[in-house]
């Protein structure tokens, strides 16, 4: 204020000596002499600084005049352009920019005009200085913060200007470089005066962007090496480099742009990659994606993932090379999806994830060939990098949603349906391999696993296998996988990592394992199966054992051992090598149980059987190997076999309930029921809720009920207002199973090579009395259970809350070219009848 | 000094090579540039003539004939007054390309552009295509034509001045293109920082 004051008093005085001595000039109006003495008599001296005051003072305290004084130095500055006498053009640019920035806020635009006139009069040179200079005045005023914005004026020769001294092509490059930091300079300071208010002048529309865009990106790439950081940090000194400040100046522009505004900066960005062939190779196009992800504003950045994905299949900028393009930009999308994940809610993660599977499903619709195939590939990394930068419920979600595009084959289906099988089962793959497994009933709720096992019977020996894979990356917590890849027998070594089966993975295998054992069973079965589809099988297996081995589970999984030795003996579709291979897997899988679980007298009984087979049968034993050679058939003498009983004998030592045991397999031609289920009775049991009375009163009654009917029948009409949703997942799994298990039957009985004494007992014979009686018991005690246990548990078990769900099942209907499973209904035939037409020969 | 009467903008196009920049430097420098380097983006010149004894200003954006940079060249037909399309007469596939030139100024040009075809380089000997045939394919398209050669300095000034003479006159007729409003006005005005002293449309 002080120092304000005295600059007055000086230019009170000061004034009026001019007043009085300028006589000769007196006929020149005041505000033309006060700018004339601002001119020195050599332009080298510059600007005379005591007359700028009293210039600045004049038109501060006469406020009326500053158009004219604008207008004046205008013509002054115009006139020696013309003359070329750029010293004194400097100086007027110099005065020009004082006096704008004093001028208050009310007499801004009486100035502002004149100004950009002579900004526009400097451009419009061919001299690069007088270019610069204009760039320097105009950034000046641009970061001017005017209240009221002058609506009339047009900004488009400035954006005109400025984006061709981008492209100088300056013969000296210093010279050029400061072009185009003038030019980058330019653009940056119209963005800034316009971009918050587009009546001033819509900065967003095509013909700004369309050369703004082309503009920075042509000077970012002149970048010796692209490094993309998150956030540039802000330069202390000028910037130099035109690609630093050009970098800078799009992630102004891009963190601007309002949701409707984005697709304006998009457009010129991908029409720029393609017309300058930037996508192969795409380091730049990565470089320039990374900046606009970090720059926008987080909840807008789904539309970039989308603007990318929707031009993935343009066909603009490929040339002949259409495929590598696209693999290319796919690319690209790989490296900016993980960006976006983490700001991406709700349904447009569903939207990214149609995306990408629409993109595949064209893909597949083409010829394939090598470049196509790298588009897929890179189609599948952007899915599974989406997935892992999202929450795990929503890669569960995501994996659902990716199970109900695959196409059902039935009966032949066609090659691409089954490529399009194949890669959605690779997306899958991808996505459950980011998806770290906590609880089992998490990672499978009902439909999901449901889905799996159904795929997992698929006619497709390759299907097979990638799903096997799928279940192995969900299953394994304890990164066991690679341990157990293929079927082993020393597993002391393997330096496996086992923790103690929890209470819900408990309620989990009770509630589905009957149904994962069914499907790994099956799976076990077909003719088709390669060596790796049976170690796949047998991993899946062997993961179970490590994740889930406890008293409780262990009978289930030595019945489905027990069972895969059986169908070795039995099957009469299996080749030599695929019976030699269910051996192996047999006595791989009972070795492995003592390791996951307190049972040694079952290991010494394991290595016995080893060590027969050592001597006497090494084709029973792995490796599992594609050809067998000279082995005829593969040995089949008893104590080269698992014995059911000895089994029973070995673990009951240990305490483990061997009732199930003794009854007779589930997977053969014995009895339908959900055999686990029971295990809930002594878990009630121990701790003191049922007693043992009642549960066998149950059983009773519900043995006096007619023998003759369906035991399904009289199992649902209890099961189902218990838990509804298991009694249909369940009911179509034995539906399914039973066809087969019967035709399992049927040869077993004409099986007449005795193997050992119990299994010919059990072929001959099926279930002897007192394992019906016992079954039928145990059923009673099921009922029971069910009616007693607590619900919520399940409940919460089976039906987990899921965020998308709304628009999962939206979308899900509006699949029409894949249908999904049908509804649970016992009128439908069941699907898996189709998939096993050979079974039915017999 | 500002005190031109008319603005017009002036927009050249062309494969490259054709010689625009050539075009554009004689005209505003009088000199024809040995070893011009190749067009990159936009270059822009400006000139004011006289014309009947009033100053028309003309505005010349120069564009790169090169593929590559079509998207940001395309963006500046948009304003444009009057469109020079340049081929080579020396050398065929210049002027085969004009029908494809011709299909970008129809999208993005306004309609109602002056669209001038121009054959350079007429001083060269080893010529392909005859001048009736450059003549006659701009007589089907609407389009003035002319032969030039900015090496010789010839009809290059010419060119300008009947341009200038032409958009003069239709300004003055009021016939100049009404452009949507979102461009702002189109003649003097067009850039109304530039030029509020103009005449424009009076
Ligand atoms: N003989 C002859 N050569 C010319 C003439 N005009 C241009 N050239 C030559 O043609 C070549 C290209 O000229 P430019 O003016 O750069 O061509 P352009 O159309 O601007 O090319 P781009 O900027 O790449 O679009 C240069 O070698 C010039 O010397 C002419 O009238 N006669
Ligand atoms: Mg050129």
């Amino acid at each position: 204020m002080s120092v304000f004051l005295m600059i007055r008093v000086f230019h009170m005085t000061t004034g009026w000596q001019v007043g009085c001595c300028g006589c000769c000039s007196a006929l020149r109006p005041r505000y033309k002499r006060l700018v004339d003495n601002i001119f020195p008599a050599s332009p080298q001296d510059g600007l005379v600084k005591t007359n700028m005051e009293k210039l600045m003072f004049y038109s501060l305290s006469s406020p009326e005049k500053l158009d004219r004084i604008g207008e004046y130095l205008f013509q002054k500055v115009s006139r020696d352009i013309y003359r070329r006498r750029h010293g004194y053009v400097i100086i007027a640019a110099e005065a020009m920019d004082q006096l704008l920035l004093a001028c208050h806020a009310q007499t801004l635009n009486l100035f502002v005009e004149s100004f950009l006139k002579m900004v526009q009069k400097l451009l419009e040179s061919t001299d690069p200085q007088l270019q610069i200079l204009a760039t320097q005045s105009f950034v000046r005023f641009a970061n001017i913060e005017e209240d009221t914005p002058s609506y009339h004026r047009r900004y488009d020769f400035f954006v005109s200007k400025f984006s061709s001294m981008c492209h100088s092509n300056h013969s000296d490059k210093k010279m050029r470089d400061r072009i185009r930091l003038a030019g980058i300079q330019g653009l940056q300071g119209v963005i800034r005066k316009t971009v918050s208010d587009d009546l001033v002048e819509n900065i967003w529309e095509a013909q700004h962007m369309d050369k703004i865009v082309p503009s920075l990106l042509y000077n970012i790439q002149t970048a010796e090496k692209y490094i993309t950081v998150e956030c540039l940090e802000p330069e202390s000194s000028e910037v130099e480099e035109p690609s630093r400040l050009a970098e800078a100046c799009l992630r102004e522009l891009v963190g601007r742009a309002s949701f409707g505004h984005i697709r304006s900066v998009l457009r010129p960005v991908l029409t720029h990659f393609d017309r300058h062939e930037l996508w192969v190779p795409n380091d730049f196009a990565v470089h320039v994606f990374k900046i606009i992800m970090y720059s926008i504003q987080a909840q807008y950045s789904y539309s970039v993932v989308e603007a990318l994905m929707l031009h993935l299949e343009s066909r603009a900028g490929c040339g002949a090379g259409a495929g590598g393009v696209r693999a290319a930009r796919a690319n690209v999308l790989t490296h900016i999806v993980a960006i976006a994940a983490g700001d991406s809610v709700g349904p447009s993660v569903l939207e990214i994830i149609n995306n990408l599977l629409t993109n595949l499903r064209t893909s597949v619709d083409r010829d394939s060939d090598k470049d196509e195939k790298l588009y897929q590939e890179a189609l599948i990394n952007a899915l599974g990098e989406f997935s892992d930068h999202l929450p795990d419920f929503q890669k569960i979600d995501i994996m659902m949603f990716i199970v109900s595009k695959i196409p059902q084959q039935r009966g032949k289906g066609s090659k691409q349906d089954e490529t399009l099988q194949t890669i959605l089962l690779k997306s899958l793959l991808k996505v459950g391999l980011t998806y770290r497994t906590t609880e089992l009933n998490r990672a499978f709720p009902f439909a999901f696993l449901e889905s799996l096992l159904r795929l997992s019977q698929s006619s497709s020996p390759r299907t097979r296998e990638l799903l096997q894979r799928i279940l192995h990356t969900l299953l394994d917590r304890h990164d066991n996988a690679t341990r157990l890849a293929s079927p082993e027998i020393n597993y002391s070594q393997l330096g496996l990592s086992v923790e103690k089966c929890s209470r819900s993975d408990l309620i989990f295998i009770n509630k589905h394992g009957f149904a994962i054992y069914s499907s790994l069973y099956e799976g076990l079965q077909l003719e088709s199966n390669r060596v790796s589809n049976m170690s796949s099988i047998y991993t899946s297996a062997a993961l179970l054992c490590c994740e889930v081995a406890s008293d409780e589970s262990a009978p289930d999984l030595l019945q489905l051992i027990l069972s895969i030795q059986n169908s070795a003996l039995t099957n009469p579709v299996l080749t030599r090598a695929q019976k030699c291979q269910l051996h192996a897997i047999v006595i791989s899988l009972l070795a492995l149980l003592p390791h996951c679980m307190h049972l040694p007298r079952l290991a010494e009984y394991a290595q016995k059987i080893i060590e027969n087979r050592r001597e006497e049968a090494y084709e029973l034993l792995p490796p599992l190997r594609e050809d067998y050679g000279d082995v005829q058939s593969p040995n089949k003498l008893p104590y080269l076999m698992v014995d059911q009983m000895t089994v029973i004998e070995c673990v009951a030592a240990h305490g483990v309930d061997t009732s199930r045991l003794s009854a007779p397999s589930p997977y053969g031609a014995g009895a339908r029921r959900p055999p686990a289920k029971h295990s809930w009775i002594e878990a009630g049991a121990t701790q003191g809720r049922d007693s043992l009375a009642d549960i066998t009163a149950g059983g009773a009654a519900e043995l006096d009920s007619g023998n003759s009917s369906p035991q399904a029948a009289r199992c649902s009409p209890c099961l189902e207002p218990l838990d509804d949703e298991y009694m249909k997942f369940y009911d179509r799994y034995n539906r399914g199973l039973r066809t087969t298990m019967q035709s399992f039957g049927l040869y077993h009985q004409n099986n007449t090579e005795a193997i050992s004494l119990e299994s010919l007992r059990r072929a001959a014979g099926g279930p002897t009395e007192a394992e019906r009686r016992e079954a039928e018991r145990k059923r009673g005690e099921l009922n029971n259970t069910f009616r007693t246990r607590p619900f919520d548990q399940l409940l919460h078990a089976t039906m987990p809350k899921y965020e998308l769900k709304e628009k999962l099942e939206e979308i899900f209907n509006s699949i029409s070219e894949c249908p999904l499973l049908p509804a649970a209904s016992p009128n439908k035939p069941p699907a898996l009848d189709t998939y096993f037409p050979e079974l039915f020969m017999y | 000094m500002e005190d031109y009467k008319f603005l017009f903008k002036v927009v050249l196009v062309g494969n490259a090579g054709v010689g625009k920049t050539c075009l554009v430097r004689r005209f505003t420098q009088g000199l024809f540039p040995p070893g011009q380097g190749a067009t990159i983006g936009v270059d822009f010149m400006i000139k004011t003539v006289e014309v009947d004894g009033e100053k028309v200003k003309l505005q010349i954006w120069d564009t790169a004939g090169q593929e590559r940079f079509r998207s940001i060249t395309q963006s500046y037909y948009r304003s444009a007054h009057a469109l020079i399309l340049v081929y080579d007469i020396s050398c065929q596939p210049t002027f085969d390309c004009l029908p494809d030139w011709l299909r970008e100024i129809e999208e993005y040009a306004n309609n109602k552009v002056l669209r001038i075809l121009v054959g350079n380089k007429t001083d060269r000997e080893d010529r392909e295509i005859p001048r009736h045939i450059g003549s006659d394919f701009a007589q089907r398209h609407g389009m003035y034509f002319l032969e030039t050669s900015a090496k010789e300095a010839e009809n290059v000034e010419r060119l300008f001045m009947e341009i200038a003479l032409e958009l003069m006159e239709q300004a003055k007729c009021k016939e100049l293109p009404k452009y949507d409003g979102s461009l702002g006005p189109i003649n003097g005005k067009t850039t109304s920082v530039g030029d509020s002293s103009c005449c424009n449309r009076s």
